[in-house]
């Protein structure tokens, strides 16, 4: 079975190491798939060559409630101390934490991978009821009081929007229909991991719930989306029922507009959202451990029209590649998608074996 | 003159597509406030009626804002990405006098 501590898209990128030490440290593992565990001076190199803690450098700006970001008045800098404004002080905590997780966790330089500056844009327009990335920026809404409250309040809602902007960089899943669903639960799965991470907690631990920050406390609702259980996450008079579907059977046939959300984009990512919670809790232990690199990887391995059942099969054939094909964790996969009506592992070629 | 703002897309998409349009009436309005969106209405219909959708992922909003005047009517478009000064401004307006 092969286990390796460090996934392969740190070693490729130790590969390019100055460090002859730590060239021939990433080669000998990738070669020979040798753990690393245990090897401390290997290890601190490594750290080493990944420390970055000038790159991906924060500023927050304040639109002041205009639309017009240009507009913006720069509020604080990496290096500033907190400001009296509480939600530019979350939005850059929030940017912070993220920031620290793709490092940490997945080896990976801010957004771009290539330290990208993050910026975040506070108090966008008038009750404006969003957060959203928009290429280059975060910019964050302030809620209109009623039904939602400062967006910067919710570290996962901080995580999902740069998360578009890691897919934006790799997959570039198009916005609609089975793509666009997949980019949506991708981001929710990068929200959900960083709120864990950040939090500490196991699979088992996790509320699993993206948004559950972001309401007024007069709502009746948990969440925006639940990853465990997709079509629960409200159920109200004001805004109705929680319309994802947790299975391929409920999948919402929706049009690519405006009304239609893009083909349900927002709707369907119910369906990626359970299987990656499945995965997790029965792989069990940290979501951003084996089931996050299997997802990670998966998403640097797809492309603009990806569609569930491919990523499906992608995520099985990482596993494989990971963990080794019959793996606790590659069968985890397998369950999970089936979980949620989608078959992998049963192509004819991998039938025979 | 009648306008009405849809916003829909969004982090909140499925929730926000549910909440009522906000509608503006110049006849119900103070005169200075209808001036100015008499005006800003001009000027976004001047530019070509908005922008189209972004055709880009990261939760935008998209806003359909129709104008019924005279019997006339003519529908503008708009995204968070994509909008320009004077769609922002007649957006502005639109929830400043329905908030």
């Amino acid at each position: 079975m092969i286990s390796c501590i460090t996934p392969p898209f740190i070693l490729d990128r130790l590969l390019d190491s100055d460090n002859e030490a730590i060239r021939q440290a990433a080669l000998a593992t990738l070669l020979t798939t040798a753990r690393l565990r245990g090897q401390r001076e290997v290890r601190g190199l490594i750290s080493g060559a990944l420390a970055t803690a000038a790159d991906g450098r924060r500023s927050i700006f304040d639109c002041e409630n205009g639309t017009f970001l240009p507009f913006a008045t720069f509020v604080r800098a990496e290096d500033d101390e907190p400001v009296a404004d509480r939600s530019a002080n979350q939005a850059f905590d929030g940017l912070g934490v993220t920031r620290s997780f793709y490092r940490d966790v997945f080896g990976r330089n801010s957004i771009d991978g290539r330290g990208m500056r993050l910026q975040g844009f506070v108090h966008r327009g008038r009750r404006y009821n969003n957060a959203f990335w928009d290429g280059q920026q975060m910019v964050f809404g302030d809620g209109d009081g009623e039904v939602f409250a400062d967006f910067t309040g919710s570290l996962d809602v901080i995580a999902h929007e740069l998360g578009h902007g890691v897919t934006e960089h790799t997959a570039k899943l198009e916005y609609r229909f089975q793509p666009g669903a997949l980019n949506e639960s991708l981001s929710d799965v990068a929200g959900s991991m960083v709120k864990q991470w950040h939090l500490g907690q196991t699979a088992d631990q996790a509320d699993w719930l993206i948004g559950a920050d972001i309401f007024t406390p007069s709502i009746d609702a948990d969440a925006l989306r639940s990853m465990k259980a997709p079509g629960k996450a409200f159920n109200n008079k004001l805004f109705g029922q929680d319309p994802q579907p947790d299975h391929m059977e409920r999948y919402v046939e929706l049009p690519d507009t405006d009304e239609g959300d893009n083909g349900g984009v927002h709707v369907n990512s119910g369906i990626p959202n359970k299987a990656f919670y499945l995965v997790a809790t029965i792989i069990g232990g940290n979501s951003w451990e084996a089931p996050g690199v299997i997802w990670y990887e998966s998403m640097r391995a797809s492309a603009e029209t990806t569609d569930f059942q491919a990523f499906a099969d992608t995520t099985f054939s990482k596993a494989g590649e990971l963990y080794g094909a019959g793996s606790s964790q590659q069968q985890a996969v397998q369950t999970a998608w089936d979980e949620v009506g989608i078959r992998v592992g049963v192509s004819p070629t991998l039938g025979r074996r | 003159m009648r306008v009405s703002l849809a916003t829909h897309g969004g982090l909140a998409a499925p929730i926000t597509s549910r909440r009522p349009p906000r509608i503006l009436d110049t006849e119900r309005m103070p005169p200075a406030a209808a001036g100015q969106l008499r005006r800003l209405v001009a000027a976004v219909l001047a530019e070509g009626g908005g922008t189209r959708r972004s055709g880009r992922g990261g939760d935008a909003m998209t806003y359909t804002i129709t104008v019924d005047d005279d019997g006339r009517s003519a529908t503008i478009t708009g995204s968070d990405t994509t909008m320009s000064a004077a769609f922002g401004a007649l957006l502005s307006l639109i929830e400043r006098q329905t908030g």
